[in-house]
């Protein structure tokens, strides 16, 4: 659902007709009535698509003697007659009210996660109003447009201007008002596409690039859920492979972590037990005198963070966000990768391979190597010992009573046959 | 969904956990067998004395001396084969009643199957072997079941007209030419005793696509591919050209999971896999007692049936893909100790006429 929602404002979203049964929204009531006639309220038997539910309860019992008892694909609270549907009348104040909230929730994520990954103001003050897209979905006029955005950025930053409402440190902002204030008396950073030119000493005196707020974490979580961390392809292709990356960088928001071992940096393994253990101990290091480090946006950071060289955007999931860097190169580089990944090749396939070692949820049987069957025949009402010749079973054998077919089930069983 | 009169309960369900249930593949019968833990193989027909389809009638029931795992229907209607925790695999000759061992496993046998085309009988133990029955030569007191030894325990095993896909612990899957399996076997006859053990390679090896414990395996009816689950909610589809084409077109989806409060999910295991005889569309079954039918070309849902309070624990369609019946019942997940009354229940559905089709691309 999210998805669809890039660009219109709040207040469009909010007035979108939606599907009570299954909440999804639509452009037009006429196409949300139409939906729900196909989807909620079709006659199985006839194909007959009837207005509401209770017509096709009507129908339904007239036509076929059946009685309705549940909306069909509806969500599970959602199945019940009780309430009369059409279009958006007759959806329940609280359901309304939740959808609504849902909806202002979603919106606010996707503005964290948008401006995150594009460094974008938010929505509204966006220069070009287009809400951020995937890279493979950019259109050639956009990338121009970004094109020169960026060339006037980099003058900009050239001339010793600031570009403070633009650098990529606001990426991983909460989108709350104090979130911003604090930001914006962080002092203003030197342009964000010196990420190649990365000085060996990389100190801390950009503090506010390593202020990770919370939220951060959580922009990534969809990562997590598709599951793209294969223990296997993590070394190989992932840069973010758990879901504790951005830990050692997110203290609290706006508190500033002074983050002063270079060396380890670009040698940091990927192990994701290691990081929280091995940051704090850094920020006991003196700090360093502030000379021109280079503000590194959100994602930057981490792949450099996770060992990978800034400008090895080569999997194409990672495009999937990740590719909105503010280097031309990589700008340019990460839409074709983009491209090329949208070719259903062999290697493309590979992360969608997901499932990873961890569920995202909580699973109802867990085990590595039994089967619930195997578990279940241990338990000793079904325990059966095959050598023995004797009756070996144990509890009430349930009658036989049935058409002529009692079996002694002795004279069958014999190991030695 | 509606009840009557296009949905029966079955009469005389059984008393314990349904581990297995199975429509026969004539296109014209009602007849299924089901097999369950409280050691019994039940036979059921849906029609009544006057042809009409309904609750049904238990025909038979059969006693073994453990809990039964899986039954099969063999060369016709009248011959059936089970496998269960006496480690034994079993023939009964549904006319006579008469039951024959074909041969004994060194653990719990989990799967039989029966291949029409080739005339033999596949059972697959926790004993990590396959055995190689040839049903027709069970008058042949020298008969002994061929032992192909398997890497890890298979948990589910499935066929095609012409191959035989093991799934096993350890996520490893052997895909047999179901050929070769039966030519070793006619050969395993002659030979000594104690030669009956073949290693056999296997026409594929592959790794599931899943992460997680397969749970079951199907075929598609026209032998292109299969579909395997796993106990973490999701189904993949896969086929069986080795090529990189058809390899990529290899996909999983999760499915038989429930939002809960907190944003996370609870995550059922998919326990039964059925595919439509005549659409090639396949109902998966889950640990959330939900059905669901889905296009595996097409990549799309068809429906989903409402929840029921219990398990998911077999699913299959007749063989003109009329019906779909359901076994329900408690899960198997948490080893509990009883089984409340009505809580084993057997679900007929008759399909409405695109009940169970595709939808065609998006």
């Amino acid at each position: 659902m999210g998805k669809k929602r890039r660009g219109p404002s709040l207040e469009e979203l909010l007035a979108r007709p939606w599907c009570y049964y299954c909440e999804r929204d639509f452009d037009d009531l006429k196409i949300l009535i139409s939906h729900q006639k196909a989807k909620h309220f079709k006659c199985d038997r006839c194909q007959r698509r009837l207005n509401t539910a209770g017509g096709l309860s009507v129908h339904l019992s007239q036509v076929h003697k059946e009685q309705l008892t549940e909306v069909d694909n509806a969500l599970p609270n959602r199945m019940g007659l009780d309430v009369e549907i059409f279009g958006m009348e007759g959806i329940p104040d609280d359901v309304l009210k939740a959808h609504q909230q849902r909806v202002a929730m979603q919106f606010q994520q996707a503005e964290v996660e948008r401006q995150a990954v594009t460094g974008n103001p938010p929505a509204g003050a966006s220069a070009n109003g287009q809400p951020a897209k995937k890279p493979k979905l950019e259109a050639a006029s956009d990338l121009k447009k970004r094109l020169a955005e960026h060339r006037a950025k980099r003058a900009e930053a050239l001339a010793g201007g600031s570009s403070g409402d633009v650098t990529p440190t606001s990426a991983g902002q909460s989108a709350t008002p104090t979130g911003f204030s604090q930001h914006s008396q962080a002092p203003a950073a030197p342009s964000p596409d010196q990420h190649q030119s990365f000085p060996p000493t990389f100190g801390s005196p950009v503090a506010p690039a390593f202020t990770y707020p919370q939220t951060h974490t959580a922009q990534f979580q969809p990562y997590a859920a598709n599951g793209n961390q294969t223990p296997d392809m993590a070394g190989l292709a992932q840069p973010f492979v758990t879901t504790g990356y951005a830990q050692p960088f997110a203290p609290i928001p706006g508190q500033p972590t002074t983050y002063g071992a270079p060396p380890s940096f670009p040698q940091q393994p990927t192990p994701p037990e290691h990081r929280p253990s091995g940051l704090p101990a850094a920020s006991n290091l003196p700090q360093r005198p502030s000379f021109g480090a280079p503000t590194v946006n959100a994602h930057q950071m981490q792949q450099m963070h996770m060992g990978h060289v800034p400008h090895s955007q080569a999997t194409p999931t990672h495009n999937g966000d990740g590719a909105f860097s503010q280097s031309v190169d990589d700008l340019i580089s990460g839409a074709a990768n983009a491209a090329s990944a949208s070719k259903p090749t062999e290697g493309a396939e590979k992360p969608a391979k997901k499932d990873k070692s961890k569920p995202s949820g909580h699973m109802i049987y867990s085990h590595d190597t039994i089967s619930p069957e195997e578990r279940m025949a241990e338990l000793p009402r079904y325990a059966f010992v095959p050598d023995n010749t004797t009756e070996t079973t144990l509890g009430e054998v349930p009658a036989t009573a049935v058409v002529g077919a009692v079996q002694t089930s002795d004279t069958v069983i014999d190991p030695a046959h | 969904m509606s009840s009557s009169p296009n949905q029966f309960i079955v009469a005389s369900p059984p008393s314990d956990a349904i581990s297995a249930l199975k429509f026969s593949p004539d296109p014209n019968s009602t007849r299924i067998v089901v097999s369950s833990w409280d050691k019994n193989v039940y036979l059921y027909d849906l029609r009544d004395e006057n042809g009409t389809v309904g609750e049904g009638k238990l025909l038979q029931n059969f006693e073994h001396r453990a809990p039964v795992l899986d039954v099969c229907f063999g060369e016709d209607e009248n011959v059936i084969y089970t496998a269960g925790l006496d480690w034994n695999v079993k023939k009964i000759d549904l006319n006579t009643s008469e039951q024959t061992v074909l041969s004994t496993h060194e653990a719990g046998v989990r799967s039989v199957v029966y291949s029409r085309e080739h005339n033999i009988v596949i059972s697959a133990s926790w004993d990590s072997t396959l055995h190689i029955h040839r049903p027709d030569a069970g008058a042949n007191p020298d008969s002994i079941a061929t032992i192909v030894p398997l890497p890890s325990k298979p948990f589910s095993i499935s066929l095609t007209d012409s191959r035989l896909v093991v799934a096993m612990a350890s996520r490893a899957l052997h895909i047999y030419d179901l050929k070769a399996l039966a030519l070793l076997s006619a050969q395993a006859d002659s030979s000594l005793p104690d030669a009956n053990r073949v290693e056999v390679e296997p026409w594929q090896r592959r790794e599931s696509s899943l992460r997680f414990m397969t749970r079951c395996v199907a075929c598609m009816p026209d032998g292109a591919g299969y579909v395997s689950s796993s106990i973490e909610g999701r189904v993949a589809v896969e086929w069986f050209d080795p090529s990189p084409e058809s390899q990529a077109r290899k996909y999983a989806f999760k499915c038989h999971r429930q939002p809960a409060e907190d944003g996370v999910d609870v995550i059922y295991p998919v326990n039964a896999l059925a595919f439509h005889p005549v659409y090639g569309t396949f109902a998966s079954g889950g640990g959330d007692g939900v059905v669901s039918f889905w296009d595996g070309i097409t990549k799309r849902r068809i429906r989903h049936y409402p929840k029921h309070d219990t398990s998911v624990a077999a699913a299959a369609f007749s063989g003109n893909g009329k019906y779909l019946a359901v076994a329900f019942s408690p899960g198997f997940e948490d080893g509990k100790d009883d089984v409340a009354e009505g809580t084993v229940q057997i679900f007929v559905r008759e399909l409405g006429e695109t009940e169970a089709k595709g939808k065609g691309a998006k």
